[in-house]
């Protein structure tokens, strides 16, 4: 999934959660699915922030 | 006198006499050489004297300087005017009337002044000069630029002169390894032909650059030697065959003393073949060196141009993680934000949920019948079913009355 879609799943979750749209029988389920998406976006960060790292390395080498 | 024939010698004699009495000094005279040759040892002069305005002779002589005489006078005369005798040239001599019996009139040169050539010599060149400036071709030469790449040469000398071989092989063997192409127009350099000679290879280059442009510039170049004959360099129709020439005219012919005018009408005047020579060695130098500097200049720029570039995609590139960090703060905070707002959410929703179980089980608690019991209050039971209505009951039913403590079994005596 992309990182903007999964922001944007995140938001829907919490929308629903404050509208009173979400039954209690589910609420631990979409507990586990927010968790989730938040780590999924936090992991995606720190990977590109090392991509970034390694690519501006090479760069920096062939100047 | 006596009534006799005289003879010839007689008649000859006479004619000495009187002029041995009535002419016997010596005269200076100023005169114009139509002809003039060495023989032996002596010199044989052509006088003439010609009208101002129509050229027409009006006298003549002959004049002789005999070998003695000559051998003295006449290599002064050479070295102050830098001439031999020649026609056309204007002489003051000094002379004595000779007649001989045999040999009939003569004119005896005694001696001669070359300063009163010279100053014939310099009233023609001025004269000439002036005319060349009312031409208005003087400087046209002088407008001319020796072109940059100056390498195709056309050479108007005498191939048998050492100084264009010394020419020829000072551009072959230059320092710099400059490549010179030269061709040879031959002409007679001295004398009276030099006019003529030079005029034709003059036609001759020009004629080849009309039809296809082979040549950067002209050199005319004598060698050194003897300061001989350089009279012919002086004229007029030659002054004007060089100034109108397209190409420019670099002239060395060799003189130490006063210029002639081919150097003052050409565009460049260099001293000796040798020094013309190095002056198209120099031309090109000069050149190069421009060329040098112009890319070592070009190679600095561009490096320098490349440097800044460098600097330029360093800083850039410097900054992209810090801007990263700011996305990344960014977006952390917004993850977390939604986050929490998530868990808060969800905790009032289960608080909401509790909230009304407890209000459910409230308002369970409070319809507890065993409260009401504990208030007094009973229920009346009748087989089982709770009574309501009395009108349900009639006299003689057995009826259960629940009390806080205990039940009360009764019957019913009346409605």
């Amino acid at each position: 999934m992309k990182y903007e879609e999964a922001v944007r799943e995140l938001e829907s979750l919490v929308e629903k959660m404050g509208n009173g749209d979400i039954d209690i029988d589910v609420l631990a389920e979409n507990l586990k699915k927010a968790q989730n998406l938040l780590k999924m976006c936090k992991d995606k960060l720190t990977k590109t922030e090392d991509e970034i790292q390694k690519l501006l390395a090479n760069v920096q080498d062939s100047l | 006198m006596e009534n006799r024939h005289l003879s010839l010698y007689e008649l000859n004699s006479l004619v000495r006499e009187t002029l041995e009495y009535e002419l016997p000094d010596e005269y200076w005279v100023e005169a114009e050489l139509s002809e003039a040759r060495e023989v032996g040892g002596h010199c044989y002069m052509e006088l003439i004297q010609k009208d101002e305005h129509s050229n027409t002779p009006v006298a003549k002589a002959s004049a002789k300087c005999w070998r003695n005489t000559w051998m003295l006078i006449g290599p002064h005369f050479e070295r102050i005017t830098g001439q031999r005798l020649h026609a056309g040239m204007k002489v003051l001599l000094q002379v004595s009337a000779q007649f001989h019996e045999n040999y009939g009139f003569s004119w005896i040169v005694s001696d001669i002044d070359p300063t009163y050539t010279v100053g014939d010599m310099a009233r023609k060149r001025q004269e000439i000069i002036r005319q060349l400036k009312e031409e208005g071709v003087f400087d046209l030469q002088k407008e001319l630029h020796i072109p940059m790449f100056a390498q195709h040469i056309a050479v108007i000398s005498s191939a048998n002169a050492a100084g264009y071989g010394d020419f020829c092989n000072q551009l072959a063997n230059n320092d710099y390894g400059f490549q010179f192409y030269t061709q040879l127009f031959p002409a007679i350099m001295q004398g009276e032909q030099v006019e003529q000679s030079v005029i034709a290879a003059l036609n001759q280059i020009y004629e080849i650059q009309a039809k296809k442009p082979s040549f950067d510039l002209v050199v005319i170049i004598r060698g050194g030697g003897a300061t001989s004959d350089l009279s012919g360099f002086d004229t007029l129709a030659l002054a004007e065959n060089v100034a109108n020439f397209p190409l420019p005219v670099i002239t060395g012919i060799g003189h130490e003393r006063d210029e002639s005018i081919l150097d003052m009408i050409s565009c460049v005047r260099v001293k000796t073949p040798t020094a013309a020579a190095a002056f198209l060695i120099d031309n090109l130098a000069a050149v190069y060196e421009r060329l040098e500097n112009a890319r070592t200049a070009i190679a600095h720029h561009v490096s320098r141009a490349l440097d800044a570039e460098q600097q330029r995609l360093s800083v850039i590139s410097g900054k992209i993680p810090m801007l990263f960090s700011v996305v990344k703060t960014r977006e952390n905070a917004r993850l977390d934000r939604l986050f929490t707002a998530f868990s808060s959410q969800m905790r009032e929703r289960i608080a909401e949920a509790r909230h009304r179980l407890l209000f459910i089980e409230e308002r369970t608690k409070a319809l507890d019948p065993a409260l009401l019991l504990k208030r007094g209050y009973s229920i009346t039971l009748h087989q089982g079913k709770v009574v309501r209505d009395p009108k349900q009951l009639k006299a003689g039913d057995e009826i259960e009355t629940r009390v806080e403590k205990g039940t009360i079994k009764s019957r019913i005596e009346e409605i």
